[in-house]
């Protein structure tokens, strides 16, 4: 962990000294100089204007990602359980699951409008499919003895579900919420690009079309700050619940 | 003992049984009451159906199986793979229905798992996030029990089986005869009449294996239950046995029932030099082999 954590900082410390110097060398408005991004950083947040927007993007992020696994993990559970609801749904699922989300803003809009209901719909568009496939992968490798097992000492179909089935899911739903908090914030970001002008997004654009590329550069690093912080949030919760695994997969 | 004078013995023990087997044909209740038969194995038969690239095959797993036993009594049952044992052992558990015949138990007809009958499985099947004590409570949680009286009667029954300082260890961080020795405290925790052991000792090393088969015989010798034991193993099947049924190949039918008149309690070294023993196991190899050839 230490030596992990160490070499970490060790490649962030040689990225920066590299930018730093490589940007002052171009001097040029491509790649500006680190010190000049972080500069432009510490405006933007102490003007406030950072965290405002900052904050309508992570409400959407929260609200969408939410949802997803509420109704990925329901779904998932289902599917998985039964065979019929498989069958019904996961044609949908996997074509959906491939499919580029960013094709279904267009009728979003149509749907939903242009307010925070529609990005809120697309951060949940493209979290939801990769939980519901990693739950139903969960519950369809539930080892079989462990509920033949729960049978022979009498369990009924509810308490073979709560004792069994779902806690040996879980390490498989917290996987697909992994990959679902990553592409929460892909959505994040893309709803507020391609939908309407708001947040981190909006920020990205404006900065982007003004060639302001030390406050580009500034939100784009603190849109890697976000994912890396809810990412790392969903591994602690992970442990939290599915510790047991982790030291069985250590030994 | 020659091969000849434990077949002629074996005759003997047979005959009490013949004799109730014609009973069974003639009136089941009328058995009931006349033999101490607890679990009575009637003509039972079982197919199972495969599909492969929808052409559907049967295949049949057991045919015309009939097995008495009586209560407190340790029978093995011993026979090649894929003979249907574990099938058997399910369907007594009440895991898996069978097609045709009849098992009763305490003279009602198996349908479902009850509260009578606990299982020990081949692959301990504890849960892995659960600690020791918890999963030895497992049994219980289904049972209306307080959570008190749950915890106590799990440490009770860990401590039976020798594993009292190990109620707060994952399954994960146990050799395979410990976790065994877990999944044996969680079948007797239940109190069943009846404990059905598919190969429970299989998946351990030689050694822990014949350490378990001890235990396994005082705690039996202790809590007077009727064993039905799964087998591989000649010299477990008669080490640990009142009675050792030889089954054929698929589809697994009755070879022979062989009684096993080693006295008990029996200590391990003791037993295994036994000419008896030695005697008995090679007769069951013979049989096995027997059974195996006449099938082909």
């Amino acid at each position: 962990m230490n030596s992990r954590f160490g070499s970490n900082a060790l490649s962030i410390l040689s990225l920066a000294v590299l930018w730093e110097v490589a940007g002052r060398a171009m001097d040029s408005t491509l790649i500006p100089p680190l010190s000049q991004i972080a500069a432009a950083w510490w405006k933007l947040l102490s003007s406030g204007k950072l965290l405002a927007n900052l904050s309508m993007s992570l409400t959407t992020l929260v609200i969408g990602f939410l949802l997803a696994v509420f109704v990925g993990v329901v779904l998932g559970l289902l599917m998985g359980r039964f065979r019929a609801v498989e069958h019904f749904l996961d044609l949908y699922v996997n074509a959906l699951m491939s499919a580029p989300t960013t094709a279904f803003v267009p009728v979003l809009i149509l749907w939903f409008g242009l307010g925070v209901e529609s990005r809120i719909a697309v951060v949940f568009l493209f979290a939801v499919f990769v939980i519901i496939i990693n739950t139903m992968t969960g519950v369809k490798q539930v080892d079989g003895v462990l509920v033949e097992m729960a049978r022979s000492f009498g369990a009924k179909e509810r308490e073979i579900f709560f004792k069994i089935i779902l806690p040996a899911a879980l390490p498989a739903i917290m996987a697909g919420l992994r990959l679902g908090i990553g592409r929460a914030v892909k959505g994040m970001v893309t709803a507020e690009m391609l939908l309407t002008l708001t947040g981190i997004g909006a920020m990205i654009m404006q900065y982007g079309s003004a060639f302001a590329t030390d406050s580009l550069f500034a939100v784009i690093l603190t849109v890697l700050l976000v994912a890396l912080v809810t990412m790392k949030a969903v591994q602690w919760l992970d442990r939290r619940l599915t510790g047991w695994k982790a030291e069985i997969a250590i030994e | 003992m020659s091969v000849q004078t434990v077949q002629q013995f074996v005759q003997q023990v047979q005959k009490p049984l013949e004799s109730s087997n014609v009973l069974n044909g003639l009136n089941g209740l009328n058995v009931l009451n006349e033999s101490k038969h607890l679990v009575e194995i009637q003509g039972v038969s079982k197919s199972f159906h495969k599909t492969v690239k929808e052409s559907t095959t049967e295949i049949k797993a057991l045919s015309d199986v009939s097995l008495s036993i009586r209560e407190n009594e340790f029978v093995s049952i011993i026979g090649p793979s894929g003979c249907g044992k574990t099938t058997l052992l399910k369907m007594i558990d009440g895991l898996i229905p069978y097609d045709s015949g009849r098992i009763v138990i305490n003279g009602k007809p198996v349908t479902a798992p009850g509260p009578d009958r606990a299982v020990v499985f081949q692959s301990f099947a504890l849960l892995p996030w659960r600690t020791v004590l918890a999963n030895v409570e497992f049994s219980l949680e289904l049972r209306q029990l307080s959570r008190e009286e749950r915890a106590k009667t799990a440490r009770d029954y860990l401590k039976r089986v020798g594993l009292a300082d190990f109620e707060n260890h994952y399954p994960h961080e146990l050799s395979g005869g410990m976790q065994q020795r877990a999944g044996l405290a969680r079948a007797l925790a239940v109190n069943p009449t009846i404990l059905l052991m598919d190969e429970p000792f299989g998946a351990v090393d030689a050694q822990t294996r014949q350490l378990l088969q001890e235990e396994l015989l005082e705690l039996w010798q202790r809590e007077r239950k009727t064993v039905i034991f799964i087998t591989h193993s000649m010299d477990e099947a008669v080490y640990l046995s009142d009675r050792v049924v030889v089954m054929t190949p698929r589809p697994g039918k009755v070879a022979e029932i062989l009684d096993v008149p080693l006295p008990r309690p029996r200590v391990s070294e003791q037993v295994r030099r036994h000419a008896k023993f030695v005697d008995l196991t090679n007769y069951i190899w013979e049989s096995l082999k027997r059974a195996m050839e006449n099938h082909h």
